[in-house]
């Protein structure tokens, strides 16, 4: 086991220096000149040159992705062009927004897919199951500005239950969270349905049964346990793809979470910060592989790693 | 248009009757009379997010909003572009490239350190000593800024610089103490201004409380103003619609119906100091021949994009400079004759012209439909256009290579003057990597219109863009139209033709 999370972190190690690399070229390949996006329309030639040797753009590109490969290893992500201020602090300033939207958003998939999942395969083939399946299919269909748009007109605007926008305290939490979990929640929804059903219909279960166990303990014990498997892989590639940020989402409700940062960082060619996000979801994505990974060894007691 | 008129000229009377009583009221007005006058919050939902608070870092309008409201400068710019005192009290051109400015005495800063001349002095040389500032270029002019004991700075220029007090609108004058550690200072601000920096939650909102010693009498009429930061126009609107937010920017033409029929939303709109300009590549073949250029203004109906796409909100253009600046001139409306446009073309021998039109993704409202309307028009005498709609970025890189016949762009006067325009855009070396324009009797006309001589820069201007006019360097379609929403229990509210949303004389 021991072996197997060194082999893992070593792995871990080399995908993250492959990133760095490929984050650094691309950005400096792509077309494009931070000063440029910096300054004004009319900012003269010279004061554009000036910037850019000011943001170290005017050194070779080995030069460059030295530079920054030694001040990473120290902890430091460079200055951010656009902000003026270390990149990492940008990033870290908003991953309070970014966290509790997840956070909401996945508490939601989880508890509303699941449930729905069990329901719907319990009583599979039941007005519960057209009903369940009926709102998962909408929930991966209705696309998410829709979604959002609509909900902030009923909730924010017509019935002014909720605010409409930003980040100021739980309840700005609630409709960037429902919108933003509607997809997963189906995709789960639709998972936990099928994959029980397959269990249900093993031979186990069927023991279970004749051996006079409660139907509850029989699903939620002994069925959910095992049917889990397949959802939690959808749902560490939910939480990875979430704390990358939700661009839609966020422009509706102004949220100032990491994803909408990734986009303006980019369009403004901000270098530092679409490095240090990408290097720091990277780590992030690759940390909750490792958990699910490793979780499935406690539902399931046949995986082992060696 | 009427709607706004008239709140303006409320605005101005009550303005004259509290400027009226403060002039006869003796200074120290009791505390809880002052105490009254101010109350509540104004909360106002603006479409940028700020990404600093330093007054040289940036020429982002809504952090220009922010900056307004905690930093002075030393020159105001009033709504029609008078410039009017703010902590310099008077200034004098000493010749045409050496500017004195009074300070206001009496000041404070918001940690209670007066504002003086060495304020001045660090505010105006930093500008242009640090180059890693984005508005430094503006100030490399300077030659020299000197105190003049501790009320007066005596500004001294390499060459004459005209719009130096409008480029000063824009520079909020900071405490030399923030020398010792820009970075936290910017974090937590001080400046003169009318209200004090309270909180920022980066990314979502700015917080300011009042300022009760702030130097000009009845002022700030609220105890906290907020600025949240909502760059999508449809949550803005939704935002004021649900009675969140008391006043909106940048609300574009076809949301003012929806919004002017939302209970408690009321809607104004002015006109801005922008006009829309369609740029040409004038070193390349074929848009370098004027001809064709001519041709091409002639099969532009401006009066249908204004009308159908714009919704009424936009002005015929006159002159390149919009009204309201030094250097406008009327020189009459372009006119729309297709028949003309296409016998042009014909004596010219331009038969199959086909150009590249690069627009920069999602920049100015409308423009794709614009542009594709302009283009059916242009197909109809004969000319195809190909539009490029590119990413910001990758346009500004087409642009600068000289890969492009029409550049859909636009031009927001910000320091209400036209210098920067013409010196940028109409000469040869800052042209260079833009349009390619070349012309050396406009090019001395744009350096003669820098002296600081009102009259002399109005006749300055007025020739030079009866060339422009002439020539048709490039197409301005129309000038914009600044539209906002605001609740109806803001009172005082003065809609910007700047784009910026002051609030420090507005009550609740």
């Amino acid at each position: 086991m021991r072996a197997y999370l060194f082999r893992r972190l070593g792995q871990a190690a080399l995908t993250l220096a492959g990133v760095s690399v490929l984050v650094f070229v691309i950005l400096r390949v792509i077309p494009g000149d931070p000063a440029k996006m910096l300054l004004p329309e009319g900012a003269p030639q010279s004061a554009v040159d000036e910037l850019n040797r000011h943001l170290g753009l005017r050194e070779p590109l080995w030069v460059q992705y030295g530079i920054f490969l030694r001040s990473v290893v120290r902890g430091d992500f460079g200055q951010s062009f656009q902000y003026r201020s270390p990149a990492l602090r940008v990033v870290v300033e908003r991953l309070p927004a970014t966290l509790q939207l997840t956070l909401a958003a996945m508490t939601l998939t989880v508890v509303a897919g699941v449930s729905i999942g069990i329901v719907a395969a319990v009583r599979r083939g039941t007005g519960y199951d057209y009903a369940g399946t009926g709102l998962a299919v909408l929930g991966q269909s209705l696309p998410n500005f829709w979604l959002g748009i609509m909900l902030v007109l009923l909730f924010g605007v017509t019935l002014r239950w909720l605010p409409t926008s930003g980040f100021q305290g739980w309840t700005y939490l609630v409709l960037p969270s429902v919108t933003l979990a509607a997809f997963p929640t189906a995709l789960v929804a639709r998972l936990t349905r099928s994959s029980l059903l397959e269990i249900l219909a093993q031979e186990y279960i069927r023991t279970g049964r004749a051996k006079g166990l409660a139907e509850q303990v029989v699903v939620l014990r002994h069925a959910l346990k095992n049917a889990t498997i397949p959802v939690l892989t959808v749902i560490g590639l939910q939480i990875g793809t979430l704390l990358g940020g939700a661009v839609i989402t966020e422009s509706i409700f102004a949220w100032p979470g990491m994803g909408k940062l990734t986009v303006d960082a980019i369009f403004f060619r901000d270098f530092p910060v679409v490095q240090t996000i990408l290097i720091l979801s990277a780590t992030i994505f690759i940390l909750i592989n490792l958990v699910v990974d490793l979780l499935y060894t406690v539902l399931d007691p046949r995986i082992r790693y060696g | 248009m009427r709607e706004r008129r008239s709140q303006l000229s409320r605005f101005s009377r009550r303005q004259f009757l509290i400027g009226g009583s403060a002039a006869v009221a003796p200074a120290g007005l009791p505390g809880w009379a002052r105490a009254q006058a101010r109350r509540g919050e104004i909360v106002a939902g603006v479409s940028e997010r700020a990404l600093t608070l330093d007054p040289a870092n940036h020429y982002s309008i809504s952090a220009t909003s922010v900056c307004r409201h905690m930093y002075d400068p030393l020159v105001d710019v009033t709504n029609d572009s008078k410039f009017v005192p703010a902590l310099a009290e008077t200034w004098q051109v000493v010749n045409n490239t050496t500017w004195r400015f009074t300070l206001r005495k009496g000041v404070t800063f918001h940690d209670g350190s007066p504002f003086t001349a060495d304020s001045a002095v660090y505010t105006i040389k930093r500008a242009r000593d640090n180059t890693k500032l984005i508005k430094s270029f503006v100030y490399q002019d300077i030659e020299d800024v000197r105190k003049e004991g501790d009320h007066a700075v005596t500004v001294a220029t390499k060459r004459p610089f005209g719009s130096l007090p409008a480029h000063l609108t824009m520079l909020g004058m900071l405490p030399p103490s923030a020398a010792a550690n820009e970075d936290a200072f910017f974090q937590k601000p001080i400046g003169t201004g009318p209200f004090r920096f309270a909180s920022w939650t980066h990314g979502d909102h700015i917080v300011m409380t009042a300022n009760p010693s702030y130097w000009k009498p009845g002022v700030p009429k609220v105890e906290k103003v907020t600025f949240r930061f909502i760059p999508e126009i449809s949550t803005r609107a939704a935002a004021i619609r649900a009675g969140e937010l008391h006043v909106i920017d940048r609300v574009p033409p076809d949301l003012v119906q929806t919004l002017k029929g939302s209970p408690g939303v009321r809607v104004l709109d002015t006109p801005s100091v922008e006009a829309q300009r369609w740029i040409f590549q004038l070193a390349k073949e074929p848009v370098k021949d004027a001809r064709l250029r001519k041709a091409i203004s002639l099969a532009i109906d401006r009066n249908v994009i204004i009308k159908e796409f714009l919704l009424g909100y936009g002005r015929p253009v006159v002159s390149p400079v919009p009204p309201g600046l030094i250097g406008h001139t009327n020189l009459g409306q372009k006119p729309y004759d297709p028949d003309k446009a296409r016998q042009i073309l014909k004596q010219a021998g331009l038969q199959n012209v086909q150009l590249d039109w690069v627009l920069m993704k999602d920049l100015y409202p409308k423009q794709l439909e614009i542009t594709q309307a302009v283009a059916a028009m242009l197909g109809e005498v004969g000319i195809k256009v190909n539009i490029k709609n590119l990413e910001i970025a990758t346009a500004r890189e087409a642009r600068t290579a000289g890969t492009y016949d029409m550049f859909y762009s636009g031009w927001a006067h910000m320091p209400h003057d036209p210098d920067w325009y013409f010196g940028q855009w109409f000469t040869k070396a800052g042209a260079e990597k833009l349009t390619r324009f070349s012309d050396a009797r406009v090019e001395q006309l744009v350096a003669e219109g820098r002296v600081p001589d009102a009259k002399v820069r109005q006749q300055k201007y007025e020739e030079l863009q009866r060339i422009l006019w002439e020539e048709e360097p490039e197409i301005w379609p129309y000038y914009s139209v600044a539209i906002y929403a605001i609740s109806d229990k803001l009172k005082g509210y003065e809609a910007r033709g700047d784009y910026y949303v002051l609030l420090s004389e507005v009550t609740i």
